[in-house]
């Protein structure tokens, strides 16, 4: 299906339906608003970081006073290698970076084989999307990560942050506490009565399996004759079902700030995690929404974190 | 006074046998352990014994009821006993433990956590149990004479079941339709063949086929073209016989909607 008809779909039922056709983008700002910026960084200063966009054009940024970075570990933006691919939160309309984040990658995936004595080398299965990713936890944080992956066997949930080194994932931070159940036995919503519920809580996590500078969401709950996935429309979280080309509105129930997202893709793998998502409050089970870096950025989320707790409603 | 000691046995036996029956569907439609993992005592095990150990204790249920029903002998009549008091002891341990865990006394129907009324039942069914030992007769003698008391037993256990307020709640509820799967693509669309909006505007279209079709919520959706390469969007809401449809004519060009029916109920 062309990406033409899916922006179509909104249009559509919009006008059968007699609705708005929402817009996506920020709903009702919250403060100044944020913008994500990617790039491969060019040079980088105390206070100028020069970056090559994916457009490939070079765009010269001043760095705010107050401005982090992470690569692997929190540094002084200074310090970031040239030549890293980057995301940064800015404000000024993209002019002025306040966070930075250097070569982070999203694991997240079932466990497929794992091997290696030291430097454990561990083989994910990423979905019927994503195909399999080989992945190296080095000795340093395999204590950290094992002891929130309780689970360390095939079969289990695996969900890291880390960083891209030699093009090869370096797991360093566990993104979540793994769920107890084995991949396949995904735990069923509870039950859901009359008086249906405007908007539904849980995690909002992000990937890095979307297009650079795309904004958009996978969604678990989809129809599987409509997206072709089999494993779509799996999820804990009692959520609605909606296709690809609709409207989410995400809202970050931690920063105040919301946005219409578009459904882009099957989030068969974030609807087999029935985790909750522990940032500013304890969120209800199962993910809602896998965003692209882009958006969970703009939503105030921070990659590191890897998940932000969202309410969502039909955008 | 006769009458006194066997009348609670028929209740004895029916919920023991209604014990095993839940024990043995859940196990066979759980399937997936993930499913199990709220359930009753069963959750004190490690997980590939859980099955198992539903079972076990089915088995020991229909043991014990069967030997009820044909036998006077008092190794059933204690083992009933012991049963019920080893219930009410695992049913604290189990509060104790996993509070968000329901009783799984009757599968997976007794998902509700284990609250007094769960824990009052056993204690309840021990007492009758026990009043029990001493009947003269089989389980079978007294099941084809009833007496009041046993409607009075069967009141208060009904008063300390919240099995009962969840089954009422199920027939009363479903899960909301835009939570529900579907029916299949091809039903709806013969469902939207069947409908009004569908045979007023069928002639307009290029091909009776769609070119493109989604669900959301609890409506589906079919997009056609016309023979001015305007999109003809149909809306079919999912439930229910003979379905609502809605149409829209959307022009090619522009996004804005030139809505020319309105609701229009097949």
């Amino acid at each position: 299906m062309g990406d033409a008809s899916v922006e179509r779909r909104r249009v559509l039922a919009a006008a059968a339906l007699g609705r708005e056709p929402g817009v996506p983008g920020p709903a009702e700002p919250a403060g100044e608003p944020w913008r994500a910026v990617a790039g491969q960084i060019l040079d980088v200063s105390p206070h100028l970081v020069i970056i090559e966009t994916p457009a490939g054009t070079e765009e010269r940024l001043v760095i705010a006073p107050w401005a982090t970075a992470w690569h692997g570990a929190d540094i002084a933006p200074a310090e970031l290698p040239v030549g890293a691919m980057v995301v940064m939160r800015t404000l000024r309309e993209g002019r002025v970076v306040e966070r930075v984040w250097a070569d982070t990658t999203r694991l997240t995936g079932t466990i497929q084989s794992i091997s290696g004595r030291k430097d454990l080398i561990v083989e994910l299965d990423c979905g019927p999307h994503r195909g399999h990713r080989t992945i190296v936890i080095p000795y340093r944080a395999s204590g950290r990560l094992q002891v929130r992956h309780p689970k360390f066997e095939p079969g289990y949930l695996f969900d890291a942050i880390g960083v891209r080194r030699d093009g090869m994932g370096v797991a360093l931070l566990p993104a979540t506490s793994q769920p107890p159940y084995p991949a396949r036995a995904v735990p069923p919503p509870p039950p859901a009565y009359a008086g249906v519920q405007q908007r539904i809580a849980g995690p909002a996590t992000w990937s890095d399996a979307f297009d650079e500078e795309e904004r958009g969401a996978a969604y678990p709950m989809l129809e599987s004759s409509d997206t072709g996935c089999a494993e779509a429309g799996l999820s804990c979280a009692g959520l609605p079902y909606l296709a690809i080309g609709s409207l989410l509105q995400v809202r970050n129930v931690c920063s105040g700030r919301s946005a219409n997202v578009p459904v882009v893709a099957c989030g068969c793998l974030a609807g087999r995690f029935c985790d909750r998502c522990v940032e500013c409050d304890t969120s209800p089970r199962g993910r809602v929404a896998e965003l692209s870096p882009y958006s969970y950025v703009e939503l105030g989320g921070d990659l590191v974190k890897g998940c932000f707790n969202a309410q969502i409603g039909l955008g | 006074m006769t009458r006194v000691l066997e009348s609670q046995l028929p209740i004895l036996i029916v919920l023991l046998g209604l014990g095993t029956m839940a024990k043995v569907i859940t196990v066979r439609s759980g399937g997936e352990p993930g499913s199990l993992a709220r359930l009753g005592p069963a959750v004190l095990m490690p997980g590939r014994l859980q099955v198992p150990s539903l079972l076990v204790c089915a088995a020991g249920e229909v043991f014990l009821a069967t030997g009820l029903l044909l036998s006077t002998h008092p190794f059933f009549r204690w083992g009933t006993v012991a049963f019920f008091a080893l219930s009410t002891y695992v049913l604290l341990e189990l509060r104790r433990r996993r509070p968000d865990a329901g009783c799984g006394c009757f599968g997976e129907v007794s998902s509700t956590p284990v609250g007094l009324r769960s824990i009052g039942r056993t204690v309840a069914l021990t007492g009758m149990a026990m009043v029990s030992v001493w009947a003269p007769v089989p389980g079978w003698t007294a099941m084809t004479h009833p007496s009041w008391l046993t409607a009075a037993g069967v009141a208060v256990l009904a008063l300390l079941s919240p099995e009962i307020e969840e089954l009422i709640d199920r027939v009363r509820y479903r899960a909301p339709c835009e939570q529900r799967r579907g029916p299949a693509e091809s039903a709806t669309l013969a469902r939207l063949r069947a409908s009004g909006p569908w045979r007023a505007h069928r002639d307009e279209l290029v091909s009776p086929e769609p070119y493109d079709s989604w669900r959301e919520l609890c409506w589906r959706f079919f997009a056609f073209r016309n023979h001015q390469r305007d999109d003809v969007v149909f809306a079919v809401y999912l439930s229910g016989r003979r379905p609502a449809v809605r149409m829209a004519v959307v022009s090619g060009e522009d996004s804005g909607s030139m809505p020319e029916y309105t609701p229009v109920s097949a």
